[in-house]
């Protein structure tokens, strides 16, 4: 028998509806006038966050949610809360549910943070017995035994994050809806947070956490949802999802730069004399099939199909990886790998093999060339191609070569790496 | 076959906003589920309004004391009123002290969403709390005025002037079925003043316009009969007239007088409970 989901959303859609003719005019009086208040209370009209969204979480199972602001997010975490009501579709949260929309959201400035522990433990949903039994042990996880008695006015900022994340933290919910909170804080704060997100794993809690932070939520969840525009369009291991999103960000950043390259001309595409010209690049996965995305760590070959004019007796074939964002990753040619040209007639294909493709997750882009060996182009073509790369492991940089790390000495781990 | 890693029994299905409760009385039923949270926010709302210093909640008393010497002062000197509301000072007494609570009480509710915005956008608190907030810390600083009135009714009573009897012992229950009232009310202006901007300001006037058809300042006997009918269509006259009959009279509360009040009670949290459970959508969204 399967094991009922801890969270289910069934083609849930939310449309936020706009009352801006009437809110401009919106008083009781003109509605009372116009004799029919009941018409003043219909929307003027609806603006979808949510569109048929879909998703199961299994009990126990940490997700990430990513997208760009306004993707509909955060109103994908009030849904579940219960804060809003879908428009359409079914929301089912089982077992105890604690949301954290925003840190402190609850609190009062002009009372004690000892009443406020109250108040927002209550809001929380515990009960008075349930916040006196973990009172000392809030206390001690937000550090502010001092302060426990001056109004909350009187608390810096991260004093009041460190006070509300703990409340939530100990209220010992089955599943927690965090929304982007850890991005305040300080650094320690921020990692204490994150050891508390392990307890709650190791507990088998289900745990769902809206971030921007790609690196954490490829890293800390198994699983990610990407929202764009309202739509689930990626629902699956982070490190793939994490991808998808990166892709789609840098290719909405190439068109608006592509928009821009054409007005300034920056940076031309295509460079050359043209006496010999790459007709056309090809990425190539282990199977010698053209592909789009590839895992890293995997072999890969780059093709490229080359004309020549005339005869030609000086020639060197190059390739370029970079970053969308125009950093060079990689780059060689035959002149650098040790090949003398001797003659090129009419065409030619030339094929570079690389063993084990080891990128950082994202998208890269491919230029290819045909030049002199004094370097003068014959044919240079930027951007020709781009690819992506996917890994469970997220890394920092470009570089994610296979790797393994040991220990001796006075250390222990209390879990094994992951993969 | 395995047993299912949750349990099975406590689904919370949010296709009814965070509780399976659902139908006209909802917005009652939840709030009576959030008892602690609604006593731990009104105690909120005291202590922040307190906390100005040791006088804070005597100033606060100090209002309903200055516009009852005002109201003394004036009708006694300019208008001699009659007999058997002598002394004057204590017939109005209890009158504007309750009436005080009913207005503070709406006044409150018509800005409750306004100003717990982000406690309603970014907790899953239910947006019912709020009104029954505003109801419970005015009806708190009422209960918290009482002794003053007890003390006012025993001075009176020492000197002769009124023969205080078991019969004030009326007097709590008519507060309770007049704070169902103000909350069935505080319900739909609540509701409303999410919607419209104007809802606070029509309301002060309205409650000014209500306070002088209210047996208040004057007996509903001293009205004359076609007029008297009117002032029965008051929703609060017979709470009024039983908080006078209790606190100044010291008679015993006519039957219809209390099966008015009661139709009235429920009434009012019928109609405030419904209209909320109708807009309590748009509360979280709108507010």
């Amino acid at each position: 028998m399967a094991v009922l989901s801890a969270i289910e959303a069934r083609a849930v859609t939310k449309l936020y509806r706009r009352w801006g003719r009437k809110r401009s005019v919106g008083t009781f009086k003109s509605a009372l006038l116009t004799g029919r208040p009941g018409h003043a209370l219909a929307p003027d009209q609806a603006v979808p966050a949510l569109t048929d969204v879909s998703f199961d979480v299994a009990p126990g199972e940490t997700v990430g949610v990513i997208g760009a602001n306004g993707s509909g997010k955060s109103t994908l975490l009030k849904l579940l809360a219960g804060v809003l009501r879908p428009t359409a579709g079914d929301v089912t949260v089982r077992g105890r549910l604690a949301a954290l929309l925003e840190l402190g959201a609850g609190f009062h400035p002009e009372i004690s943070g000892r009443e406020n522990i109250l108040i927002n433990g209550l809001l929380l949903g515990l009960t008075k017995r349930e916040i006196a039994s973990r009172f000392d042990e809030i206390v001690r996880f937000a550090e502010l035994e001092e302060f426990l008695d001056a109004p909350v006015k009187t608390y810096s900022s991260g004093m009041a994050v460190r006070l509300g994340f703990s409340i939530a933290a100990h209220c010992d919910p089955d599943v927690l809806l965090v929304d982007e909170v850890l991005a305040v804080g300080d650094e320690a704060f921020a990692r204490r947070s994150l050891e508390k997100f392990s307890e709650f794993e190791r507990a088998g809690k289900t745990l769902l956490f809206v971030s921007h932070d790609l690196g954490l939520v490829a890293e800390r969840c198994r699983r990610a949802l990407w929202l764009d525009r309202g739509r689930l369009a990626a629902d699956g291991p982070s490190g793939e999802t994490v991808a998808l999103y990166r892709a789609s960000v840098s290719e909405r950043e190439a068109e608006r730069r592509g928009e821009l390259g054409r007005e300034e001309a920056a940076v031309p595409e295509r460079i050359g004399s043209g006496e010999a010209t790459v007709a056309g690049v090809q990425f190539l996965d282990r199977d010698g099939r053209p592909a789009a995305r590839i895992r890293s760590g995997e072999p890969a070959r780059l093709v490229m199909d080359v004309r020549a004019r005339a005869p030609l007796a000086d020639f060197v074939f190059g390739f370029a990886i970079s970053t969308v964002a125009g950093i060079v990753v990689f780059g060689s040619n035959t002149a650098i790998d040790g090949f003398s040209p001797e003659e090129l007639i009419a065409g030619a294909t030339v094929a570079l093999e690389i063993a084990s493709l080891d990128l950082a997750p994202g998208v890269y882009s491919v230029d290819a060339a045909v030049h002199a060996r004094d370097g003068s182009p014959y044919d240079y073509r930027r951007d020709l191609l781009r690819f992506e790369v996917a890994a469970d492991r997220a890394a920092v940089g470009v570089w994610s070569p296979a790797r393994r790390w040991s220990f001796s000495g006075g250390v222990r781990w209390k879990s094994e790496e992951r993969v | 076959m395995r047993p299912d890693s949750v349990p099975a029994e406590t689904p919370i299905r949010l296709t009814a906003h965070g509780s399976r409760t659902t139908g006209p009385w909802a917005p009652l039923k939840r709030t009576w589920r959030q008892r602690p949270l609604v006593a731990a926010l009104a105690r909120r709302e005291l202590v922040a309004r307190y906390r100005g210093g040791v006088l804070g909640f005597f100033w606060s008393l100090l209002n309903p004391l200055l516009l009852l010497l005002v109201y003394a002062t004036v009708f006694r000197l300019v208008f001699a009123p009659r007999a058997d509301v002598r002394p004057y000072a204590l017939f109005l007494f209890a009158g504007v002290l309750v009436w005080g609570f009913v207005s503070s009480a709406l006044l409150d509710s018509a800005e409750t969403f306004r100003a717990n915005g982000p406690l309603l956008r970014k907790t899953t608190v239910a947006p019912e709390v709020f009104p029954a907030v505003a109801v419970g810390a005015r009806l708190a600083h009422l209960v918290l005025a009482l002794p003053v009135l007890a003390a006012a009714i025993a001075l009176a009573g020492a000197s002769g002037a009124v023969r205080p009897g078991a019969t004030a012992l009326q007097f709590p229950l008519v507060l309770l079925l007049l704070a169902a009232v103000v909350l069935g009310f505080a319900l739909l202006v609540s509701a409303l003043s999410v919607h419209f901007g104007d809802v606070r300001d029509l309301l002060g006037n309205l409650l000014t316009l209500t306070f002088f058809l209210t047996p208040i300042l004057y007996p509903v006997n001293a009205v004359p009969g076609k007029l008297r009918l009117l002032l029965w269509l008051n929703p609060f006259t017979p709470f009024f007239v039983a908080i006078q009959e209790s606190a100044f009279f010291f008679r015993p509360v006519r039957l219809e007088v209390w099966v008015g009040m009661i139709l009235t009670a429920a009434l009012a949290l019928g109609f405030g409970a419904a209209v909320f459970e109708r807009l309590r959508d748009s509360i979280a969204e709108e507010a």
